[in-house]
């Protein structure tokens, strides 16, 4: 019964962790604290969901919600943060243009979807459960961490492997310095910020799949999860993105079962407000951004 | 008269908005980014509803009690909250707010969970309302005129200079957050007195982003700035239909067009701009005079 909550937990958690990868690449490369990245990820599920109902298979819309919101998030870039990283305060700036951004989303697919919760023809996974060492897996949940483990794994071989990741992690480490080195830092931004759409989109139709429901408010509480595994793994941390990710997956879905209703939210919030003040960058950050983060 | 009735309401929920707004603002004009405001005034409103709706006390005793809770409680997050900068501070005070609600949601003997609390005695009038949102706006603006306006200007400007003047960043800090949870406090119980019923979910993301998005508008030095953004944010949606089943997107727009083009505000930009026409046209007299002295 527990290993069987842990591995739904698990499953959950992948998703957690596709969703803060591409937040936490973004704000670990750019310091761009990208409220909108929720609303790219509901807008995701939209994309997936339009084109099962247009007859097409369920790998054309994890394709086509991959570019979808890659694209938006390129387009938010060039149109909200481009124009303000010039400004004085542009952290400051960089929320509230985002907070905007996400309000303009969230009306478009408030009226697409007249505000109803949408949901995936049934039938379009097979729902026979696979029997694994006692544990009930669901053909749904096998498509999902395949999905999962082969963004993550690319995601790893593109920074770590490619010419292209070594000048993401230049930008990261140094901007200016990495101007001087002759990387053009625009192609860098537009690289990042395809990235962290495409994983959000993706994450959002595995959402709506497992979850079967798609709104306009889906958003919301995966941003305010992403928090959590921002602070929890450490900035600009994908080991600990993934890591805090899956965790938190497991911690609530167990809670779910052994708590009584509301008390994991009470726990997951003083847990992250403690943590800020402990270890504010985390338990897997660089010791060094400590300073970028903390007075002192 | 009968234009005063039939917009009645509507001024009810600019005032009570504006007083939002200015729990806001006065944290930022200090140059603390903290987003606790819902929080607070969640607190406020709940300690408020509390003491009238179950033990039959008078607004003016609740509304004090929410003004001392909202105080303590402004200032103990100031406490934890020194360490952290920008949108660290914002993460935390996020976590805050969450925590808030779900203990709303959960501590149902004290709050009533889900449902909240109704059958408040309604007992504050718009004479009211306009009373204490011109006494804030007194003391705000006497504050402004102060040593201590001057010094939250140089702690939002820049800090290190700041502390190079001799300025203890930490006390004033500590002092924009207690006057903040009072303020905050103050107009939660105003509202508790006000709506006849309050639940968790209005003290949600939405209200965060209606307050903060109001200061943004309006502006974050002069204290006519988040007065000015609450009352566009308030009236703009009654405009007209399509502007009402639209309002995130309007609102969405507004704030990032304004964060782009016009970042100090409405309010700080137009007297911003006066200041530059009054300097120009003070060194063009001058220079003409310059002129006409060296001519023979």
């Amino acid at each position: 019964m527990l290993a069987q909550q842990l591995f739904n937990g698990l499953v959950v958690g992948a998703v957690y962790a596709l969703f803060a990868l591409g937040f936490n690449l973004v704000f670990g490369v750019h310091k761009i604290m990208n409220l909108a990245h929720g609303a790219v990820f509901m807008i995701g599920a939209f994309a997936g969901l339009f084109t099962v109902n247009a007859g097409l298979p369920l790998w054309a819309a994890l394709i086509f919600a991959t570019v979808c919101s890659g694209l938006l998030a390129v387009v938010t870039e060039l149109l909200v943060f481009r124009p303000l990283r010039s400004t004085t305060e542009a952290e400051f700036a960089f929320l509230i243009g985002s907070i905007g951004v996400d309000m303009i989303l969230v009306n478009i697919a408030l009226r697409v979807s007249d505000a109803r919760t949408l949901r995936f023809p049934f039938g379009i996974v097979p729902v026979e459960p696979l029997v694994l060492f006692g544990l009930r897996i669901t053909p749904l949940q096998l498509i999902i961490v395949g999905a999962v483990v082969f963004c993550a794994a690319a995601l790893a071989w593109y920074l770590h492997r490619t010419s292209y990741g070594r000048q993401v992690r230049a930008v990261s480490n140094n901007e200016r310095a990495a101007i001087l080195l002759g990387v053009e830092p625009r192609s860098v931004y537009f690289q990042t910020f395809f990235i962290s759409g495409a994983l959000a989109g993706i994450a959002g139709v595995l959402i709506g799949l497992a979850f079967n429901s798609i709104s306009f408010t889906m958003g919301e509480p995966y941003m305010l999860r992403g928090f959590v595994i921002l602070i929890l793994g450490g900035l600009g941390s994908l080991v600990g993105a993934v890591t805090a990710g899956l965790a938190l997956g497991m911690v609530q879905t167990v809670a779910a079962v052994y708590l009584p209703v509301g008390l994991s939210d009470l726990i997951v919030y003083s847990l992250l407000f403690l943590v800020l003040l402990v270890r504010p960058n985390g338990f897997f950050g660089d010791p060094v951004a400590d300073a970028r983060v903390a007075r002192r | 008269m009968s234009f005063v009735y039939a917009y009645q309401p509507l001024l009810d929920l600019l005032l009570i908005n504006a007083g939002f707004a200015l729990s806001q603002y006065v944290v930022l004009r200090a140059g603390v980014f903290s987003i606790a405001t819902p929080g607070i005034v969640a607190i406020g409103a709940y300690t408020a509803a509390i003491m009238m709706a179950r033990h039959g006390i008078s607004i003016w005793g609740a509304a004090a009690a929410a003004t001392a809770a909202g105080l303590i409680v402004g200032y103990a997050l100031s406490i934890p909250l020194a360490r952290l900068r920008g949108p660290y501070q914002a993460i935390a005070t996020l976590a805050f707010v969450q925590f808030v609600i779900a203990f709303a949601f959960y501590a149902e003997p004290l709050t009533g969970g889900a449902p909240g609390i109704d059958n408040i005695p309604k007992q504050v009038s718009t004479l009211g309302l306009l009373c204490c949102v011109a006494a804030t706006v007194y003391v705000l603006s006497s504050i402004n005129q102060t040593r201590l306006g001057r010094i939250f200007d140089a702690l939002r400007q820049d800090e290190a200079v700041a502390a190079s003047l001799g300025i203890s960043i930490w006390f004033h800090h500590a002092l924009a957050f207690a006057l903040s949870g009072a303020i905050g406090g103050l107009f939660g119980a105003l509202q508790a007195g006000y709506v006849y019923a309050i639940e968790p979910q209005q003290y949600g993301f939405a209200m965060l982003t209606t307050t903060l998005a109001a200061v943004i508008l309006g502006g974050r030095r002069s204290v006519w700035g988040p007065i000015a953004g609450a009352a566009i944010m308030t009236t703009l949606p009654e405009l007209g239909r399509s502007l009402a089943d639209n309002r995130l997107l309007v609102n969405g727009l507004l704030l990032t067009l304004i964060i782009i083009f016009l970042p100090r505000g409405l309010v700080d930009g137009l007297l911003f701009m006066r200041d530059r026409r009054n300097d120009r046209a003070a060194r063009d007299q001058a220079s003409l005079k310059i002129q006409k002295t060296a001519q023979p």
